[in-house]
């Protein structure tokens, strides 16, 4: 029974820092630990305001991202448009 | 008089100076302009963030030349396209000294319409942009940075700078994944050696085992993947390299682990393959770190030099970009401006800052038909010279593109270490193999008891064991632990070993080779001699007001003599104050009567040209003092040795170690310092890359040689040398390339350097004695058979604990 328990514990031991580890690799790989230094100051620009802050930024990257799908698909239109007048 | 802090910069200066504002008090007008900008924008914010933390005052900058940054020219070079469409810069923020900084930057930029993305790195002070060029300019992005007292440059993104950071995320990653398991693996491990003294039971040994097979199956073959490529690349151009030895031990022991696991005799180490990849896998991150931040530090230097150069052509004046330059242009440069490529003076005469260069603090005065060098400053004058070399081969890209070379191949003891380890595996690997065969082709049965097994399942466990009992930790341990020790033991002292490599090369050194300047010497002028032909204290303070209005180190330096031996010395208003180049000043002041004095202050050429016949022989650093064309006051200036020179240079000497000093100085100067110091053998006038071809000529006599320097102009050859040593006050670029700081920046800790590294290596030698007695013993047991697991798992502890308790007595007095 003892040693039951003890290889469940061990298989979900094993599955939980598994899975924190995909977290990791998940975080580096997206850049999030290439500047230690910001990375140990972080704790210290987390308020209310910046966090706001950053969804603001993803909106803006959103926003201008399709602004600009647009602006060349209108540039584009204009020059067919300017090639079936010749 | 009482201190006061400033509300935007936080410096503290005295009160009387300070700009007031009802409450608030400001050191200048910069920090006044950017604290009101931050408030009005909503930034304020940065001070609470920046706590009690001090910032450098805003940069006085021309905005001038913001319009250089929309040139066709510029962009060209510098901004690249993203796959949306967006335009994308890589950029140096200077001036960034917190977090605050980097978080005012990025919010300022945010903030700012058209920019999509401001990434700011803190580390490395580099930034990229990406914004949408129809919306704004790219200056508009630069002004934006300097209206909140920052300044960007931009730089070239290399393709090793792209390289390094994706390397060093890949080492990251793998080395975080062996790290996290190996701490599991550990924990199970201690169970299972508690176990050998209280009693475990089958069943819960056989699921230790399970967790550590599932634990170190990703350490070794994820994070490990590196030495198992290493050592094929290794085998394909036909050499063992040390990765092949990581790779083989650990599989090796890994395999053996495994037939335990499913039901073989013997004890699993599962452990040691997790440990054996971490360790080493550390050790490499630390060198991939290393290699990143020193080529973050060559595109910091590199982004200094200007991007453009102003060239005249019919008389018309055109901005070009560096690299289209083409040798015969005349370059036009003002007083302030870096020198972009090398050439030869045409029109104007000045004075030229080339401590990059060479590493004297002395202006040199260059005229008509003289050669100026690139990453020389001109100080004082409007100069117009023709290239001579393309901005590639001009000296400053030289030395550069040099100290990139050296990144890359710094190959001194690390070929040795190498070479040890191939015979090593290889005969480990040929014990083993010659193990199996007679096993199995004699069936032999001795030692320990195999019950169970057929002959080649026996002979394949005792063939492993053989690897398993040979790749042991005091043999990997015996040099990083005494090492490490050796590490903290001189870090205390403020002596920072960039590699544990290098405690060995400093201590098998035979040949020590100093820079002059700021090295040996303080590598500041100090009046030596000064005498007063009026000592009358008007004049004293005339000729105080006329070094006020100076930069130059001479003037400095004098001031700093009359602030020491005089007290409540006033600033008189001069006017008509001028900087004659290269040879002095000379200004005009009226006193309450209305009365005029014509002064100058300089050298004695600068007296021959106002026509003062005065004979004065000196072989220092001479400045005239004269009133209304008469001398009142004379000084003789000097560089000083550092006082603990002399007896650096006595200890190396008594240990039969070369001493050699190279300088850019002259002859004359050279050979005063080299007598005072009882230096034999030094050479004068040296440039950057005559001092490298020496370092290397002298590692040609199979001399392994020590470079103590300073200067960028030490950096080739510091980069040369077995053991490049810096002070702690180096450019940049020095310490980017040395191997060892002085942070105190005191010959003396280089002495204690020395006498803690041959200590250090002591040990080392005593750690790799025993580990070899351990496997001379153990080698023959496990041949035949007789390796009893319980022994092998307590031997191999044990060994360890020894070679770790001798490497303690490193500590020891």
């Amino acid at each position: 029974m003892i040693n039951d328990t003890l290889f469940f514990m061990l298989i979900v031991g094993i599955i939980i820092s598994a899975g924190l580890l995909l977290l990791f690799i998940w975080a580096a790989k997206s850049g999030q630990f290439d500047d230690a230094n910001k990375m140990v100051n972080g704790l210290l620009y987390d308020s209310v305001e910046d966090l706001n802050d950053a969804i603001r930024k993803e909106n803006n990257l959103k926003e201008a991202k399709e602004e600009k799908l647009k602006s060349e698909k209108d540039k584009l239109k204009e020059c067919e448009a300017s090639q079936k007048l010749d | 008089m009482s201190k006061i802090k400033c509300n935007h910069c936080h410096l503290e200066f005295e009160e009387n100076i300070m700009i007031k504002e009802n409450d608030l008090n400001f050191c200048c007008k910069g920090c006044q302009g950017v604290y009101h900008l931050l408030k009005n924008d909503g930034l304020d914010s940065f001070y609470e963030k920046l706590g009690n933390k001090t910032i450098a005052p805003p940069l006085e900058l021309n905005n001038d030349d913001a319009s250089k940054f929309d040139s066709l020219n510029f962009l060209d070079n510098y901004v690249s396209r993203t796959k949306e469409g967006f335009s994308q810069i890589d950029l140096i923020i200077e001036g960034i000294h917190c977090a605050a900084c980097v978080w005012l930057n990025e919010k300022i930029l945010h903030d700012t319409k058209g920019i999509v993305e401001a990434n700011i790195n803190f580390t490395t002070n580099k930034a990229k942009i990406i914004w949408n060029e129809e919306k704004l300019k790219l200056s508009e992005i630069i002004l934006k940075i300097r209206s909140i007292g920052y300044n960007a440059y931009a730089y070239d993104s290399s393709v090793a700078d792209v390289q390094a950071s994706k390397a060093k995320r890949d080492y990251f990653i793998r080395m975080m994944v062996a790290v996290v398991f190996s701490m599991n693996i550990m924990m199970l491990s201690v169970a299972k050696y508690t176990g050998f003294f209280t009693g475990i039971s089958k069943e819960v040994k056989d699921m230790i085992h399970i967790g550590e097979f599932l634990l170190s199956t990703p350490v070794l073959f994820y994070s490990g993947w590196i030495f198992f490529k290493g050592g094929y690349y290794g085998l394909k151009n036909r050499m063992i390299n040390m990765d092949f030895l990581v790779a083989t031990g650990s599989t090796a022991t890994y395999i053996y682990s495994l037939f335990i696991l499913f039901g073989a005799k013997g004890e699993s180490y599962f452990d040691s393959v997790a440990m054996i990849i971490t360790f080493v896998l550390v050790g490499k991150y630390l060198e991939v770190i290393g290699k990143k931040s020193a080529i973050d530090t060559l595109d910091k230097i590199k982004s200094t030099l200007p991007l453009e150069a102003v060239v005249i052509k019919d008389n018309q004046r055109k901005v070009v970009a560096l690299n289209s330059l083409n040798i015969g242009d005349i370059i036009e440069i003002k007083a302030g401006e870096k020198v972009p490529v090398d050439g030869k003076i045409v029109l104007g005469s000045g004075s030229f800052d080339e401590s990059t260069l060479t590493g004297e603090s002395i202006p040199i005065y260059k005229k008509v038909n003289d050669t100026v060098f690139s990453g020389t400053i001109n100080i004082d004058s409007l100069i117009q010279f023709e290239v001579t070399k393309s901005f590639k081969n001009s000296t400053f890209s030289s030395i550069v593109s040099l100290l990139e070379d050296s990144l890359n191949s710094k190959p001194a003891i690390q070929t040795k270490a190498a070479e040890i380890s191939k015979g090593f595996s290889i005969t480990i690997l040929s014990l083993a193999f010659a193990t199996f065969i007679v096993w199995y082709f004699l069936g032999l049965d001795l030692g320990f008891d195999y019950e169970g097994t057929d002959t080649f399942e026996r002979s394949f466990i005792v063939a492993v064991s053989v690897v398993v009992i040979a790749c042991p930790c005091a043999l990997a341990l015996a040099t990083p632990m005494a090492s490490l020790i050796g590490i903290s033991e001189l870090a205390k002292k403020g002596l920072l070993f960039k590699e544990a490599k290098f405690i060995e090369t400093l201590a098998v050194a035979n040949c020590v080779v100093f820079d002059k300047t700021g090295t040996l010497t303080k590598g500041e002028l100090n009046v030596v001699k000064a005498r007063f032909l009026d000592d009358n204290i008007y004049k004293v303070q005339l000729l105080y007001s006329l070094l006020d209005a100076s930069k130059h180190p001479v003037s400095i330096s004098i001031k700093k003599y009359l602030e020491s031996k005089y007290e409540n010395l006033e600033i008189k208003n001069l006017q008509n104050v001028k900087n004659i180049e290269a040879k002095g000043m000379s200004a005009t002041y009226k006193n309450i009567e209305e009365k005029e004095f014509e002064i100058i202050g300089g050298n004695i050429e600068l007296l021959r040209e106002f026509e003062i016949s005065y004979k004065f022989d000196s072989s220092k650093t001479v400045y005239l003092f004269a009133i209304n064309k008469k001398v009142v006051a004379t000084f003789e200036l000097e560089d000083n040795i550092k006082d603990d020179a002399k007896d650096l240079i006595d200890y190396l000497q008594n240990k039969n170690i070369d001493v050699i000093m190279l300088t850019g100085d002259n002859e004359h100067v050279a050979s005063k310092i080299a007598n005072e110091l009882n230096i034999k053998k030094y050479f004068a006038k040296q440039t950057p890359i005559s001092k490298a071809n020496y370092i290397k000529e002298l590692k040609k006599e199979n001399k392994i040689v020590v470079m103590v320097g300073d200067g960028v102009n030490d950096s080739v050859a510091l980069s040369n040398s077995d053991v490049a040593v810096a002070m702690g006050s180096s450019a940049d670029i020095s310490l980017a390339v040395s191997d060892i700081v002085l942070l105190n920046s005191t010959l003396k800790s280089l002495k204690e350097a020395f006498e803690i590294s041959n200590k250090t290596y002591k040990y080392i030698k005593q750690n790799l004695a025993l580990s070899i007695i351990y496997n001379i013993v153990t080698i023959p047991l496990a041949m035949a058979g007789y390796v009893i697991p319980l022994i092998a798992a307590l031997s191999m502890s044990l060994s360890s604990l020894m070679v770790v308790l001798n490497s303690l007595r490193i500590k020891m007095k």
